[in-house]
């Protein structure tokens, strides 16, 4: 059986569906335990919750496995004009409340017909809600966001980063309600139009960036579960992101590789890399016309534009904080005059970009408590978890980094080519980590494989 | 006077409800379900115990939200109030909650095996 705060009694029951286990005994706790003091939380933990944990483990469970009674796929759930469908798709929860184009059975076939995908294929089972993901469900989504059937691959691609463990999709409705952030590279930025120049991280300064973008967020509500009726728990939450193309042109001018290199593909390869992110922060008007110049304001946007996030250096994301920092073309072009590979970039950033230990230390153990244990970060080199850099004299004014090594310090090229700007992200550590798919555009093989001949899919 | 389309079909409009509109207006649509159906199998939850007394009872913890100090408070109170009662601490299953995850919650049903653990409380969800 299960603890939890209150207010986390929906998210758990949904999560246990999701594993198959319907009944799961949930054993609530009275408002949040990291608002109480010590003795008011015993308190209602003996007087209030103990009575439902030993409840939990001896009570029998009713319990029945019948089917399931929702819709199949080719289901008509709703008819009516375009009002109305909306109207019932922001009432049932299926729709972020911006006009969609209805998904009607011929449309999604249509759109799935362009790219001759099986629209039957099973890409694995995503979780938290234990569904299928599906090509259908994926072009479903992807006609309701107004996405281009030329789209799909990508959209593929994407469902494969979300079906990867390594990403971690569950926990996309965690404490600090990051959002996803999309990086693509590759041919298909020009061939689909993706904009890579000003306004890049604009709501519809791009098209095919805002409408991937909102399939992402429509697919996570639909298929991943992440509605506040479910597995959305964020506080506040953040809007969703546009797209990031990075602007190759610029990178190949001055010899830096696509940031989907950074995960392994080779230079050209079409590729969407996500991570979510917690923070955003300008670094504006940045003044210089040399690396060692511009470097000290950049790091300091890395430094500034990170908090919470430490826990993934060490606590609950161990080694796992990577932030991002996007450069606008003119600023990359300095590093690329002086000749500076991104990874001498990355370790003059990673000397910069530093905090007094003692600030570290409040943000992991004090004014947070998400590093059990309160413990300083020279017991925590002690232990081996974190490297002897966090620890090198015991002075709490000693500047620390805030990433475990400089190679986790992301660099991506893109927006306005002639404007001295730069942005940083602070990411959510483990809980949507830096995961890269390519993309893979060629015709489908399932020609044979229609939505009336499921029997031929395979 | 000439009334241009546009403003005919606007004129024309006025005369008529607006469901009457919409209906004279607007196609219709039969759309689709944009869920997909679950993956997973329901699974029979494990038996509950007929009691407390003298049983094994594991502790995993996302080593989160005051679980060092409310785990504690558990058990004191489960050996207070049952006979024989042991526990299982969560530092034998490791923090499931962190970099690890994926590979410490697979190893768990082992480890519970192992313990001979007769029922789990996890936490915590906050």
């Amino acid at each position: 059986m299960s603890l939890v705060c209150e207010g986390f009694e929906r998210q758990a029951r949904a999560t246990g569906r999701g594993l198959g286990f319907d009944r799961l005994p949930i054993a609530v706790m009275k408002g949040h335990v990291d608002a109480q003091s010590y003795d008011d939380m015993v308190a209602s933990f003996v007087g209030y919750t103990l009575e439902q944990i030993v409840s939990g483990l001896t009570t029998s469970i009713d319990w029945d496995d019948e089917g399931s009674a929702e819709p199949a796929a080719l289901d008509v759930v709703a008819s009516g004009t375009i009002d109305e469908i909306h109207r019932t798709f922001v009432a049932n929860g299926w729709s972020d409340g911006l006009a969609i184009i209805p998904p009607t059975r011929e449309r999604v076939e249509a759109f799935i017909a362009v790219t001759g995908h099986d629209p039957w294929r099973v890409l694995g089972t995503i979780r938290p809600s234990g569904r299928d993901v599906t090509v259908w469900a994926i072009a479903v989504n992807a006609v309701m966001a107004g996405c281009e059937a030329v789209q799909l691959p990508v959209l593929l691609a994407l469902a494969e980063v979300l079906l990867d463990p390594h990403y971690g999709v569950e926990h996309s409705g965690n404490t600090t309600g990051a959002d996803a952030l999309v990086v693509i590279n590759g041919s298909v930025i020009d061939d689909l139009g993706f904009n890579h120049g000003p306004g890049a991280m604009r709501d519809g300064a791009g098209a095919p960036n805002t409408v991937v973008a909102r399939w992402l967020r429509l697919f996570l509500r639909n298929v991943c579960g992440f509605t506040a009726d479910e597995h959305d728990k964020a506080t506040f939450g953040n809007s969703s992101r546009v797209v990031l193309a990075e602007d190759e042109g610029a990178l190949a001018e001055i010899g830096w590789e696509p940031f989907a290199a950074t995960f392994g593909h080779p230079a050209g390869t079409d590729a969407v890399t996500v991570a979510r992110m917690n923070s955003g922060a300008m670094v504006g008007s940045v003044f210089g016309s040399t690396p060692e110049q511009i470097v000290p304001y950049l790091a300091d946007g890395l430094a500034r534009v990170t908090g919470w996030d430490l826990t993934h250096v060490c606590g609950l994301g161990q080694g796992h904080y990577s932030p991002l920092l996007v450069l606008s073309p003119v600023l990359a072009r300095v590093f690329g005059r002086a000749g500076w590979s991104k990874a001498q970039v990355q370790q003059a950033l990673y000397e910069h970009a530093r905090i007094p230990a003692w600030r570290f230390e409040k943000l992991i153990g004090e004014w947070t408590n998400l590093t059990a244990g309160r413990r300083t970060l020279v017991e925590l080199v002690g232990a081996g978890l974190v490297p002897p850099v966090f620890a090198e004299t015991g002075d709490p004014d000693r500047l620390v980094p805030i990433v475990t090594s400089p190679d986790k310090l992301m660099i991506a090229v893109a927006g306005d080519p002639n404007r001295t700007n730069a942005y940083v992200f602070s990411n959510d550590g483990a809980h949507g980590d830096w995961t890269s798919k390519a993309i893979d555009r060629a015709y489908s093989t399932d020609l044979v494989c229609r939505v009336d001949n499921r029997e031929a899919c395979t | 006077m000439l009334i241009r389309p546009r403003f005919r079909a606007f004129f024309g409009s006025l005369c008529l409800s607006d469901s009457a509109k919409m209906a004279y207006m607007e196609p219709t649509f039969d759309v689709v379900w944009p869920k997909s159906p679950l993956g997973t199998q329901a699974r029979r939850p494990a038996p509950r115990l007929d009691t407390l007394h003298g049983k094994r009872i594991g502790f995993a913890w996302d080593y989160l939200f005051r679980g060092d100090e409310l785990f504690p408070v558990l058990a004191k109170e489960l050996r207070t109030r049952f006979d024989g009662v042991e526990i299982v601490n969560y530092d034998v299953f490791g923090n499931l909650h962190g970099p690890r995850e994926h590979e410490l919650v697979a190893q768990l049903p082992a480890g519970l095996a192992r313990h001979r653990v007769d029922a789990v409380v996890s936490g915590n969800g906050c």
